[in-house]
């Protein structure tokens, strides 16, 4: 059981991996579906905002909690001996990766023209602040920092989908948008998704070294859990492109509400699923 | 759903793995029974580290913070003076840097009988 500061970094890499995941999400979905999103361009745009508002909060807070950790007490959290002995640690670094990256998104949404893709760099920046420290860098492979990143550009996409998606489908007069996006959506899905568990699954035997692991050590166990979740999810995705989408297309408003149900407990799993991945990633240790 | 959610992070937070520790050996050995109060107390880590809190419990009832004097820079081998309370257990409980930014933690406990 971590102690209280290990719970608090869970916390703050959870809401990290929200802010960073979704609101890059919707800057890409924004990107390569804007003709089917642009009914919801304005909210989007607060949506990103709030979301890289709450990465900004969750990499300061974190940083933060790291003093905290180091003399086991709230005062490291301001402690400027402690901050400082972070800052000179690659700590530091991957902080001004993702302020830079979350104040770039945050700006970005609100520059006509250019502006999205200076928050599409910022999401870019942030994203790959994950491939700076953490298990998978600490195997020292650059193609696996590039796989990383990777893994996380395509988690993003499918979490970027959900609240549009959802949006859209609630709006009896945007059925076809809804059926559209959800049909596109789709198609990359049907590469993107293997790909990224794929990286996943990859980078998980790098790390693990042996199947027994997964068995045997708590990193393992947890990382069981998470496929397990990341598996309902599956099952849920294929239901939507298979089953409701296609009724979508055909005029159906009732397969509309059952596809807001189904993204509604998608996103409570992959919100599971994060919290899970910040457990990894913050407290615990590989086998070896 | 709820129960989906409790069963995960129940699961999560009751994995036995916690803590990025990498102490290699204390003087005292960890449960050791020694005669007398030591005067020092040394660790070693497998990596570098920087020391950044350590107290002495004794009998779970006083807590004292020891002072890292002049080792507050990055090493592997650490040996800090410990102030005398008499018989009974002592629990040293150490906070620290890794050079890669991760918080470290760790304990070890000894008896004077």
């Amino acid at each position: 059981m971590p102690d209280i500061w290990g719970i608090g970094a869970i916390l703050s890499k959870l809401m990290l991996y929200v802010g960073i995941g979704g609101a890059t999400g919707l800057l890409i979905i924004r990107a390569a579906f804007a003709d089917l999103v642009s009914p919801l361009s304005d909210k989007m745009r607060v949506q990103i905002a709030l979301l890289a508002g709450l990465a900004l909060a969750g990499s300061v807070l974190g940083f933060m909690l790291r003093g905290a950790a180091l003399t086991g007490g709230a005062d490291g959290m301001t402690d400027p001996e402690m901050l400082g002995l972070l800052w000179q640690t690659p700590v530091g670094d991957v902080l001004v990766y993702r302020v830079v990256g979350t104040v770039f998104m945050i700006v970005g949404v609100f520059i006509p023209l250019i502006g999205q893709w200076i928050s599409l760099a910022g999401g870019m920046i942030a994203l790959w602040s994950f491939a700076q420290i953490g298990h998978v860098p600490e195997l020292e492979i650059t193609g696996v920092r590039v796989l990383l990143l990777l893994h996380l550009l395509g988690v993003a996409f499918w979490v970027g989908i959900l609240g549009p998606l959802r949006a859209l489908s609630q709006r009896p007069e945007c059925l076809s948008n809804a059926a559209m996006l959800g049909h596109r959506f789709g198609q990359a899905a049907a590469v993107i998704v293997p790909a990224l568990i794929l990286a996943g699954l990859l980078m998980a035997w790098m790390m693990l070294g042996e199947m027994w692991a997964l068995m045997t050590t708590g990193y393992g166990q947890t990382l069981l859990i998470k496929l397990a979740l990341v598996g309902a999810v599956l099952m849920l995705a294929a239901a939507n492109k298979l089953r409701f989408v296609p009724a979508m297309q055909s005029g159906d408003h009732k397969a509309a509400r059952d596809l807001v149900r189904s993204i509604e407990i998608e996103a409570v799993i992959i919100v599971v699923v994060l919290a899970t991945t910040a457990t990894l990633t913050s407290v615990l240790t590989l086998p070896n | 759903m709820n129960k989906l959610i409790t069963i995960a992070l129940i699961s999560m937070l009751a994995t036995n793995a916690f803590a990025h520790s990498s102490v290699d050996a204390t003087t005292p050995e960890n449960g050791a029974t020694v005669a007398e109060v030591p005067s020092e107390i040394s660790f070693s880590f497998t990596d570098d580290i920087r020391l950044t809190k350590v107290n002495m419990i004794h009998q779970e009832a006083h807590t004292v913070t020891l002072d890292l004097g002049d080792q507050t820079s990055f090493g592997r081998a650490f040996a800090l003076p410990l102030q005398s309370m008499g018989e009974g257990i002592y629990r040293i409980e150490w906070r620290g840097l890794g050079a890669d930014g991760h918080a470290m933690q760790g304990e070890f406990t000894f008896t004077v009988d």
